[in-house]
């Protein structure tokens, strides 16, 4: 194992600055903005330069700590770890074991891509600080990207370093398997083109109703008033939706970039998605640390039949609080169990759903019943004949919670707990028992009166945990769900579980 | 219907509970006489004393005697071999399950109350969820954190 310490490429000296540079815009634009108007007009001479000097050897300074950072990387492999050694002040030294390296992720970002080289992000298993765990090289070749994948996988497997079994691991390395998915262009536009959200719709519909005002008796209020009024509303309402669609077109455009070639394989049981335009991104998921899989359905896209499917692995970084990964972004719903069945053998979709039973269906709205009333009588008394509108709120309500009655549902077989549900858009989870961190069942006293109890699961996701709750289930339902999570008493299909092919043995062809 | 888990907590940690109840009632009472003094210098509401004396003794009540109490009587732990089961809550009960394998560590704490009546709190953690054991007698609550580390140490899995 060679001891020879590595550098990274000088031009991370220019990313290092232009990342502080981009952390610090926020309170810099707010400096420059407040001292470039207050004092600008009527200070003389020098004084007005001294800002600029100031910002100048500000700019300076985060120059030189680039490059002083670049200068003082150091990576090397010894005795299997990854060891770094880094520092602007104080020389810091970190050494991670290759074995507790979770995952390597590759950013090619647009300063990368001429000279060839990646950005490799070092992610460890979660543990309280793993911030602290975590690693990142700013800049190296991809040829040394290669080599610290190769450097991990033969302290991994404890491969001797012969010559014939590196040419090995390499082919492993360079092995490229058929992806799994990848987005085509009408899918990825739909991705852009629904991603804006519901805004644009609404401020556009507000600007047809303005038109509308004509029809609305002005004539009889005062005229000059009433052209004021007028054409004060159809400019807002105009202006609002102009700002909303250049939102909508930057929202687009951003969508497309990052989802741009959006690709997934499955190589050594890890996901690997790949995605961007300008930005290349890749990242690596072990196969193992998937804790659980959603399925989303907002309204708009339900009724074209297109889903997203997010996972939520487990560990990652601290940036990423709760890791819930995007791993189809955009997917009719018929093509789901067809991609998923390939990276999880056991995956189901749309069982029957034991639905939760009638007389619970006052809990899903009864309780926003509680804050509306008082609000709704507020809005009455102090806008008296508008302020009835407010009632129109309770309608809404009742119907928005009987259609989440009739959405939830769950559903079990021996190792998986399906639940589907709905806030506005529709949910499915997919857990493993075996992910399921704690299960408690939940009892209020009106729930209580009707013999009906909701039962919450969590599982890990990222350094936190996902919560997941059956609502208002009948209680002897819930007990049976405790029951079955209850592991004394599943003993014999664990064992079961243990003879189940393995994943690898499936991926093969 | 599932049994309840079997062990309460300890009596003594009812005591601390009625203790931490007249402190919190003290704070009530504070700002009740906070409300009081307010009232006897601008408006003087006769109404307002009564409303004002009648939320800080029924606060008074529900916070050093009922809610404690119902807290104590609710409040139920079992530790068995593959999993660990609590219940505990005033007005919405919650039955927690917990698998051993699930358990990554345990820890007992004691503040200056809980030390001074010999008791100690148990913290058992996963590796998203923790769940607190609040007032056990501090042998108990060390020989129990010990007693859950080797069944958790046991029951290996495959996360």
């Amino acid at each position: 194992m060679s001891k020879e310490k590595y550098k990274l490429h000088p031009i991370s000296a220019l990313i290092n600055f232009i990342k502080v540079l981009k952390d610090m815009i926020v309170p810099l634009v707010f400096v420059v903005a407040v001292n470039g108007f207050g004092s600008g007009g009527d200070s003389e001479g020098w004084s007005s330069y001294i800002t600029y000097i100031i910002y100048g050897v500000i700019l300076l300074f985060l120059l030189v700590s680039g490059i002083i950072k670049w200068k003082r990387f150091r990576y090397w492999f010894e005795e299997e770890e990854l060891r770094i050694e880094y520092g602007l002040f104080v020389k810091k030294k970190r050494y991670i074991p290759f074995e507790r390296i979770q995952s390597l992720n590759y950013t090619e970002g647009i300063l990368h891509r001429p000279f060839g080289l990646v950005k490799v992000k070092v992610e460890t298993a979660g543990g309280g600080q793993t911030k602290e765990a975590d690693a990142e090289l700013t800049a190296i070749t991809k040829d040394a990207a290669e080599q610290i994948k190769k450097e991990m996988l033969q302290a991994k497997n404890k491969l001797p370093v012969d010559s014939d079994e590196t040419i090995q691991v390499e082919e492993i390395v360079e092995r490229q398997t058929k992806p799994v998915f990848h987005i085509s262009q009408k899918e990825l536009f739909i991705l852009a083109s629904t991603s804006g959200g519901i805004g644009v719709f609404f401020s556009g519909l507000a600007v047809f109703i303005s038109q509308f005002s004509e029809i609305i008796p002005y004539e009889t209020i005062y005229d000059e008033f009433q052209v004021f009024i007028k054409f004060g509303v159809l400019l807002i309402a105009l202006a609002v939706f102009l700002v909303l669609l250049v939102a909508w077109i930057v929202s687009v455009v951003i969508t497309f970039i990052n989802y741009y070639d959006f690709t997934i394989r499955v190589e050594d049981n890890e996901i690997i998605i790949t995605r961007g335009l300008l930005e290349k991104k890749k990242i690596t998921i072990p196969l193992s640390r998937i804790q659980g899989i959603r399925i989303a359905e907002n309204p708009l896209r339900q009724l074209t039949g297109y889903a997203t499917v997010i996972v939520d692995s487990a560990g990652g970084s601290l940036s990423e609080k709760d890791e819930k990964i995007r791993l189809l972004p955009l997917i009719k719903k018929k093509e789901i169990n067809k991609i998923l069945l390939q990276i999880f053998p056991e995956f189901q979709l749309d069982p029957n759903y034991i639905n939760v039973p009638k007389r619970s269906r006052k809990f899903f709205y009864r309780l926003d019943f509680v804050w509306m009333i008082p609000v709704a009588c507020v809005v009455i008394y102090f806008f008296y004949p508008y302020g009835l509108l407010s009632l129109l709120l309770f309608p809404i309500s009742f119907g928005i919670g009987v259609w989440q009655h009739k959405t939830m549902g769950y559903y079990i077989d021996q190792q998986h707990l399906i639940v589907q549900y709905r806030i506005i858009s529709k949910t499915t989870v997919w857990l493993e028992k075996r992910r399921i961190q704690s299960m408690t069942e939940r009892t209020t006293y009106f729930q209580k009166r009707v013999g009906v109890s909701s039962i919450i699961t969590t599982i890990k996701s990222g350094i936190g945990g996902a919560v997941t709750t059956v609502s208002h289930l009948d209680k002897e339902d819930a007990e049976i769900l405790l029951s079955w999570y209850e592991p004394a008493r599943t003993k014999n299909t664990q064992i079961e579980k243990e003879q189940l092919p393995n994943f690898e043995t499936i991926n093969l062809n | 219907m599932r049994a309840e888990p079997t062990n309460r907590i300890s009596e003594k940690g009812l005591r601390v509970w009625y203790i931490y109840g007249i402190l919190q009632s003290l704070i009530v009472l504070l700002v009740g006489i906070g409300v009081g003094t307010i009232n006897y210098f601008t408006g003087e509401y006769v109404w307002l004393y009564i409303v004002t004396g009648a939320v800080v003794l029924i606060a008074g009540y529900l916070l050093t005697y009922l809610f404690p109490k119902v807290r104590w009587m609710r409040w139920r732990y079992e530790v068995r071999e593959q999993e660990i089961e609590l219940q505990h809550g005033l007005f919405i009960v919650k039955r927690t399950l917990v698998p051993m394998v699930r358990v990554q560590h345990v820890d007992t704490e004691q503040g200056p109350i809980l030390r001074k009546y010999n008791l100690s709190s148990i913290t058992i953690s996963t590796a998203a969820t923790s769940h607190t054991i609040p007032a056990l007698i501090t042998e108990e609550a060390d020989e129990l954190r010990g007693r859950i580390s080797v069944l958790a140490r046991v029951a290996e899995d495959d996360v």
